[in-house]
């Protein structure tokens, strides 16, 4: 309850820990309960037989998924990924390496679908699934935030973050789920967002908005909440709605909205661009959430969708949802579906549609950090890497002092906030404050030598997750900012000019 | 989970969070102060009771910055911040304050 | 088929079982991947966007284990250096099992000695980095392992073979044409090529 966790002197160096076998396996999250689980259509609790079940499961997703099946073969155990993981290096727990991590699937895997494991479990490293075997899955594939940093260094690309989602489908499928992931899910599919917000509630909280802005800036920016044929629909992380830094950034785009004359409107059927179905690994849970945003669109007979600032919601929109519920031949074919925020304010002000005065940002010393998601599971814009050079384009453009962070901790190789994959949730937050580490480090290492107080994000697990953690180091919540904050910060409201 | 409480029993979730709402009062709300290490002044209160006046009607907890202008209203412009609700919660306004409010724990990204 | 020895019988149809398996292994590995769905677009990014960028992509963690190379500069040189010299040792053994032999296999031949004896330095430093360094020794099974040592082992019989105990050649490479063509004869009863031979097995 608040209380502090210890942590080592910031030193902005990143050291590999040596291995403390078991250092984590008390870290657990809150088992869902049954409520929960139904609502997702999972078995309430555990069931009987649920070992043979678990086994069935898992050949299911080894047939559906070309992916798990190529991972669970071709690792040869070469370490080049067991150094890389933010939780190894926080923890020192050697089943936070990736490589183990994922034996620990492989294992299974072996004893109950390779003619090796079946013969001779003893020689090929097999072992059967037993309750202690759960007992470490529900431990460990809930301490692997699905950042893909081990993917980038592993020579076959294996990625451990499809390992989790699929260990964790599989423990959804026999009654054994995590309760912020499906408890949250629950929500999103009854109410349209995380948070369980109803439409009065977002109302409120838009005029509430509506009025902030007036009166600071005596312009009258809306935040329309559906509307029926506004040409834009923003989906937004709901976090967007609720909290701090979040909401600064959700103003920003109204106001970029308002600069560049485009109509938009929020939807409260579908309020959430979160999707946590990617994180509990089940395709139809995530499909249905996806869905909720393709009806809104049509039902708001919307041109164009939109979205915020959200990291693996952008992968999931990126990636995902042309396969989970496109094609998307309704909306104006002239505009990518979705379009990020960033491409959109980035555009703008390239067209020198939104004028700005980036000293109202002088006295901020800015760098980015890289959302794991956004970085290694997405693009943005038509070049590769885009996702890397219009967020900081973005920045610079509104600022003038920017600052990168150590090269083996941004871009490609940026490390996780370690609040993502479903993990934000205050039972694990030792966990998470360990994980922030290397993080930490690299910005304690620019705030060191270039002054940086701000870090700014595109996520909103991140900025959550850093406003809780980063105090544990010693650095104030307030270093973290959202991009559009920035955007916020300097846009000259008034000058509209429209498109 | 649950706790006793002047002989009547309160039944929370894992992070003691009440899970119903009605069984709350003044000294239930005292009582888990104590257990965050809080300790209650007439700002705690405004506080826990614009959280509770909120839900009443929203189901839900204040945005933050509606939370801050609120209590900026009560308490003096300067007091009107994410900063000083820290100071009051240091566990946050939205989790520890929501918490002692009897409210329930919110989900999501937050 | 009259006339071979029993220890002949054995390694011929150790070496058609090995083929056997080998080839039906592959097969059935690369049916199974080609027949299971891909749905979700999944590669790590920043990924390339064109044909030819894929290709290159995979060109260069084929040939250069261009991930390793970023994960771990000592991993790689040891594993970059392993393989390289176990493809030019292997380019060499063409010899064995072709004829006439090819201009690119005899030009393989002295080089191949030497690369050789790099392969199996390689194969023990990989076993000691394994085996030293407090990670990879705890992620390590008996068959990586295993591996190691076998290569070793086959590295080291065939270095003794062509420096220090020579062994029949002709015999040897009459027994694997003999392999080659389906028509079997006697193996060269050379203790050391007996050990040297069985690598494929496994």
């Amino acid at each position: 309850m608040a209380k502090k966790i210890e942590t080592d002197e910031l030193t902005g160096e990143i050291v590999t820990p040596n291995i403390e076998p078991g250092a984590t396996a008390h870290y657990k999250p809150n088992l869902a309960a049954q409520e929960h689980n139904e609502s997702l259509g999972f078995p309430g609790s555990k069931i009987e037989g649920w070992e043979e079940k678990a086994i069935g499961r898992m050949g299911e997703l080894l047939s559906k998924y070309r992916s798990l099946k190529v991972y669970m073969d071709t690792c040869v155990r070469c370490g080049s990924c067991a150094d890389k993981c933010h939780y190894f290096l926080g923890t020192g727990d050697p089943n936070n390496m990736p490589v183990a991590r994922q034996e620990l699937m492989r294992k299974v895997y072996r004893r109950y679908f390779t003619p090796g494991g079946k013969l001779l479990p003893g020689l090929s490293g097999a072992e059967d699934m037993t309750g202690k075997m759960l007992d470490e899955w529900f431990s460990y594939f809930h301490q692997c935030s699905q950042c893909r940093r081990c993917s980038v260094y592993c020579p076959f690309g294996i990625d451990t973050a499809e390992v989790s989602m699929a260990a964790r489908d599989i423990m959804n499928s026999v009654g054994v789920g995590q309760k912020y992931c499906n408890e949250v899910l629950g929500k999103v599919l009854d109410v349209g967002n995380n948070l369980g917000m109803e439409k009065p509630a977002l109302a409120n909280t838009l005029e509430f908005l509506e009025e902030d802005v007036e009166e600071e800036s005596g312009v009258a920016v809306r935040y329309p909440l559906d509307e029926v044929g506004a040409e834009v629909l923003l989906i937004a992380p709901s976090a967007d709605f609720f909290s701090s830094p979040h909401i600064e950034g959700f103003t920003g785009y109204g106001k970029v909205f308002h600069e560049a004359g485009v109509s938009w409107t929020v939807s409260s059927y579908a309020s959430e661009f979160a999707n946590f179905g990617m994180f509990v690994g089940n395709f139809e849970t995530m499909r249905k959430v996806a869905q909720r945003i393709v009806d809104a669109a049509r039902e708001l007979k919307v041109k164009r969708i939109i979205v915020g600032e959200c990291g693996h919601a952008w992968r999931v929109g990126y990636s995902f949802w042309n396969t989970l519920t496109g094609p998307f031949d309704f909306l104006d074919p002239k505009h990518r579906t979705p379009t990020h925020i960033c491409e959109f304010t980035l555009d703008l002000i390239k067209r020198g549609v939104i004028r700005l005065d980036k000293s109202a940002n002088d006295d901020l010393n800015v760098t980015f950090h890289d959302s794991c998601n956004v970085a290694r599971g997405s693009r943005m814009g038509d070049k590769p890497g885009g996702q890397f050079d219009i967020p900081r384009e973005l920045i610079r453009s509104v600022c003038n002092n920017f600052v990168e962070m150590d090269q083996d901790t941004i871009r490609e190789f940026t490390y996780c906030c370690g609040g993502g994959g479903g993990l934000l949730t205050d039972e694990l937050m030792e966990l998470r404050v360990k994980g922030a580490m290397p993080r930490a480090q690299a910005l304690h290492e620019v705030m060191e030598r270039n002054g940086v107080n701000t870090m700014a994000m595109i996520c909103a697990i991140c900025k959550a997750q850093f406003t809780k953690v980063l105090p544990s180091y010693g650095i104030g919540m307030d270093v973290v900012a959202s991009v559009h904050q920035l955007v916020s910060n300097a846009i000259i409201l008034g000058g509209n000019r429209g498109v | 989970m649950s706790f006793e409480l002047n002989g009547a029993t309160y039944e929370t979730d894992e992070d003691g969070y009440l899970l119903n709402l009605d069984q709350w009062s003044k000294e239930v709300a005292d009582y888990l102060a104590a257990e965050e290490d809080v300790e209650m002044t007439e700002a705690h209160w405004e506080v826990i009771n614009f959280l509770r006046e909120y839900y009443e009607e929203y189901k839900i907890a204040p945005m933050i910055r509606i939370l801050t202008k609120a209590i900026g209203k009560k308490l003096g412009k300067e007091k009107g911040n994410t900063k000083y609700l820290y100071e009051l919660y240091p566990g946050g306004p939205a989790k520890q304050a929501c918490k002692i409010a009897g409210l329930p724990k919110p989900t999501g990204c937050v | 088929m009259s006339g071979l020895s029993a220890l002949s019988l054995v390694y011929i149809a150790l070496c058609y079982g090995a083929a056997a398996v080998f080839i039906t292994g592959l097969v059935v590995k690369f049916y199974g991947y080609a027949a299971t769905p891909a749905p979700l677009k999944i590669p790590t990014t920043p990924a390339p966007t064109t044909v030819p960028g894929v290709i290159a992509r995979l060109a260069g963690e084929a040939l250069f284990f261009t991930s390793l190379f970023k994960g771990n500069k000592w991993t790689w040189a040891g594993g970059y250096l392993f393989h390289a010299t176990l493809a030019l040792a292997l380019l060499r053994h063409l010899r064995y099992f072709l004829v006439p032999v090819p201009d690119i296999v005899a030009m393989a031949g002295p080089p191949g000695v030497w690369a050789g004896a790099l392969m199996t330095l390689a194969v023990v430093y990989l076993y000691m980095r394994r085996m030293t360094v407090d990670r990879t020794r705890s992620i390590s099974l008996f068959a990586d392992y295993f591996a190691l040592a076998l290569i070793g082992l086959i590295g080291l019989t065939g270095l003794i073979m062509k420096f220090a105990i020579r062994t029949d050649v002709t015999a040897v490479k009459g027994f694997i044409m003999g392999i080659v063509t389906f028509h079997p004869v006697n193996i060269p009863p050379d203790i050391l090529f007996l050990v040297h031979l069985p690598w494929r097995w496994f």
